[in-house]
């Protein structure tokens, strides 16, 4: 199991339920709009979300010291 | 210890000024030059405009803070990666592009050479401070994408810097190495 982080507009949630470590990129996109659209997470309730919303976020996979931690973030291309 | 910071752009410039203090020989590159534009989002003063940027930040870091760096006014490429970042304690990568970071990448995993990223968003927004060990450069969604060059970002490129700096500072007085997120809700590190 995993914490879901989620960062829409620059605005970052953590999904406290935890969530399956091994769920598919596409399934973890849908989770999130499904999370924001409803209003589950604490700060971030956009009822009408577009569909497409992450459609060029990353989902990235990261161990830490406090467990897996899935985060779906927009891309850093730049420095 | 030798810091080398590639890139010297919005991120870069500002780390490398942070990082002044740090008992270590910073070495900074980047082949670019200072243009007008950058003054709204980098650390670099009008004097600067149309000099290398990074023997601009070398007179900008000696003449300002008496603080002497290295300077190499080239760009990173497969044929001098072992000449620029050979002997470093510790690698900065602010670069902007994901073939740059790729072959920064590659050198530091052969030569496990410790490597710290900075990386933001192109509507500055998110940023993030990762280590080598867990980082994957992105791409560009489309060439010639807008970049954090309107100074509207300025203040974010310095939140970003500065954990970078930070970060950087631990590693150098402790051998930590913390990941960070930053976004505006702030800062998570792990």
């Amino acid at each position: 199991m995993a914490i879901l982080n989620i960062t829409y507009n620059g605005l970052s949630v953590d999904y406290k339920a935890n969530v399956a470590d091994n769920m598919r990129d596409g399934d973890i996109r849908r989770t999130a709009i499904e999370l924001i659209r409803s209003g589950q997470l604490r700060g971030l309730h956009i009822a009408h979300l577009p569909e497409d919303a992450f459609r060029d976020y990353v989902v990235d996979r990261l161990p830490t010291a406090g467990g897996a931690r899935i985060y779906l973030r927009p891309k850093v291309p730049f420095g | 210890m030798r810091v080398v910071i590639c890139g010297v752009g919005a991120l870069g410039s500002a780390v490398a000024v942070a990082c002044r203090n740090l008992d270590v020989s910073l070495r900074l590159v980047d082949f670019d030059r200072v243009e007008s534009k950058n003054l709204q989002s980098q650390a670099f003063v009008k004097q600067s405009v149309g000099k290398n940027k990074a023997q601009a930040l070398k007179m900008q870091l000696q003449n300002f803070y008496g603080v002497k760096v290295e300077a190499k006014g080239v760009r990173l490429a497969a044929g001098n990666v072992a000449e620029l970042l050979g002997g470093a304690g510790l690698v900065l990568d602010c670069f902007d592009n994901a073939a740059s970071r790729q072959l920064i990448c590659d050198y530091v995993r052969e030569h496990a050479i410790p490597c710290l990223h900075g990386a933001l968003s192109a509507d500055g927004t998110y940023g993030m401070v990762r280590w080598d060990e867990a980082f994957t450069p992105d791409a560009e969604d489309a060439p010639g994408q807008p970049t954090c060059e309107n100074g509207d970002h300025l203040p974010f490129i310095g939140i970003v810097s500065s954990v970078l700096a930070r970060t950087a500072s631990e590693f150098v007085q402790d051998g930590s190495q913390l990941n960070a997120m930053v976004s505006l809700s702030g800062v998570q590190r792990s």
